[in-house]
C-alpha cells in the first residue's frame, strides 16, 4: 500500500504549484505511469481521493495515463512492447539482449486549475 | 486552463535521499538496504553477519517495523549501535524517516550502517532511502515463482540472499528455476546461498559484504 504514500506525494507537488502561482483549485491531474513502476492504479485513485478532502485539490480527478513496457532488442534491432511487468526475452526474435526504455514512469504530466 | 508540471512523483523522497547519502558519504559509512518479505530472515541474517564481522569493523544498524521492538533489541544483544523506526502502519521506510533518526546513530564511528527494511517484496523498492546497494533475503520455502510475480526487487537488488537453504531436501522449490529467473531480471546479480539455522554459506557471504566498504 505505498499508493498512499504516492497519493501524498503528488499531492504536495501539485497543491505547492496551486499555491505559488495563484491559483484557486486543482480541477485534475494528468499521471504518466509506467505498468511495470509497481503501482496498482485502483489504490492509488483510492488512496488519492480520501487523501485529497480539504485541500485546493479536493475536488480534482486524477486521470491515469498507463505506459505499457517496452524497449529495443539488439539482437533483432526492433522495438517491442509487453503486456505484463517483466522482460525476459525479446517477445519478437526471443533474444536475451535488449533495452528496457519505458514502462518505469512515475510522473505527473499536468493539471487543469481554475 | 491547463498548467504543465513534468515532476516526477518520488523528486522530494529522492531529493531526501540524496541528502541522506552526503550524509552517510561525509561519515564515511558505507549502507546497506536490507529488504525482504516478513519471515525471510533478515534480522537472523543481519544477527549472523554482525556477529561474523563485528570484530572487523564497526557496524550499525537502524530497523524499520510497523510495530514492537523485537528486532531492535535481538540486534541490540549482539552489541552493536541499533535505532528501531516504528512506521506505524508505513509498508516501507521512505528517506525522511531515516534522516529523522541519524543524529542518533554515531555515524562518524561506523564503517557499516544496515538499514534493514520493513517486510515486504513491494514497497521498499520504490523508496530509495541514501543507500549505497540493496540487497534482498528470500527464504527458499517462499517459493520459485517470486522472481516473476515480485520483478521489481529483483532488479533493484545488487545481491539476493537465499536463505534457508537447509530446508531444500524436504521442499519442491526448483532453486534452479529461482536463480535463472532471478538472473534473466537482474544479470549480474550475486547470489548467495545461506542457513542462517546451520550457518551454511555465512562465511562467503560476510567475506562478500565486508569487502565492499
Amino acid at each position: 500500500m505505498h499508493e498512499a504514500s504516492i497519493a501524498l506525494g503528488i499531492l504536495d507537488i501539485v497543491i505547492n504549484r496551486c499555491h505559488a502561482e495563484g491559483y484557486r483549485s486543482i480541477d485534475s491531474v494528468t499521471l504518466r505511469i509506467g505498468r511495470a513502476a509497481g503501482i496498482m492504479p485502483e489504490a492509488l485513485l483510492f488512496t488519492f481521493d480520501v487523501a485529497k478532502s480539504d485541500s485546493p485539490a479536493g475536488d480534482a480527478k486524477l486521470l491515469i495515463d498507463l505506459v505499457p513496457l517496452g524497449g529495443h532488442c539488439s539482437g533483432c534491432e526492433d522495438d517491442f512492447e509487453v503486456e505484463g511487468t517483466y522482460v525476459l526475452n525479446c517477445p519478437k526474435c526471443g533474444s536475451p539482449t535488449f533495452q528496457i526504455r519505458k514502462g518505469y514512469e512515475m510522473e505527473i504530466v499536468d493539471m487543469e486549475v481554475t | 486552463m491547463k498548467v504543465k508540471v513534468v515532476t516526477k512523483i518520488l523528486e522530494a523522497n529522492e531529493r531526501l535521499a540524496e541528502d541522506n547519502k552526503k550524509r552517510f558519504r561525509d561519515a564515511g559509512v558505507f549502507v546497506l538496504n536490507l529488504m525482504g518479505a516478513p519471515g525471510a530472515g533478515k534480522t537472523s541474517l543481519l544477527e549472523k553477519t554482525i556477529l561474523k564481522l563485528k570484530d572487523r569493523m564497526s557496524i550499525g544498524v537502524i530497523e524499520g517495523d510497523i510495530a514492537g521492538t523485537d528486532d531492535a533489541e535481538r540486534i541490540n544483544n549482539t552489541g552493536v549501535p541499533v535505532v528501531q523506526i516504528n512506521t506505524g502502519g508505513a509498508c516501507h521506510l521512505d528517506a525522511n524517516m531515516i534522516s529523522e533518526v541519524l543524529t542518533e546513530i554515531p555515524l562518524k564511528d561506523l564503517d557499516m550502517l544496515v538499514i534493514e527494511n520493513v517486510g515486504n517484496l513491494v514497497c521498499p523498492a520504490e523508496f530509495k532511502v541514501g543507500e549505497d546497494m540493496k540487497a534482498m533475503v528470500l527464504s527458499i520455502t517462499e517459493g520459485h515463482d517470486k522472481p516473476l510475480k515480485y520483478p521489481l526487487m529483483f532488479q533493484e537488488s545488487t545481491a539476493l540472499v537465499l536463505n534457508k537453504i537447509d530446508l531444500l531436501p524436504h521442499l519442491d522449490v526448483d532453486i534452479d528455476k529461482l536463480r535463472k529467473d532471478a538472473i534473466s531480471l537482474h544479470p549480474g546479480i550475486r547470489i548467495f546461498e545461506v542457513s542462517c539455522k546451520t550457518g551454511e554459506g555465512l562465511d562467503r557471504w560476510a567475506e562478500w559484504l565486508s569487502g565492499l566498504r
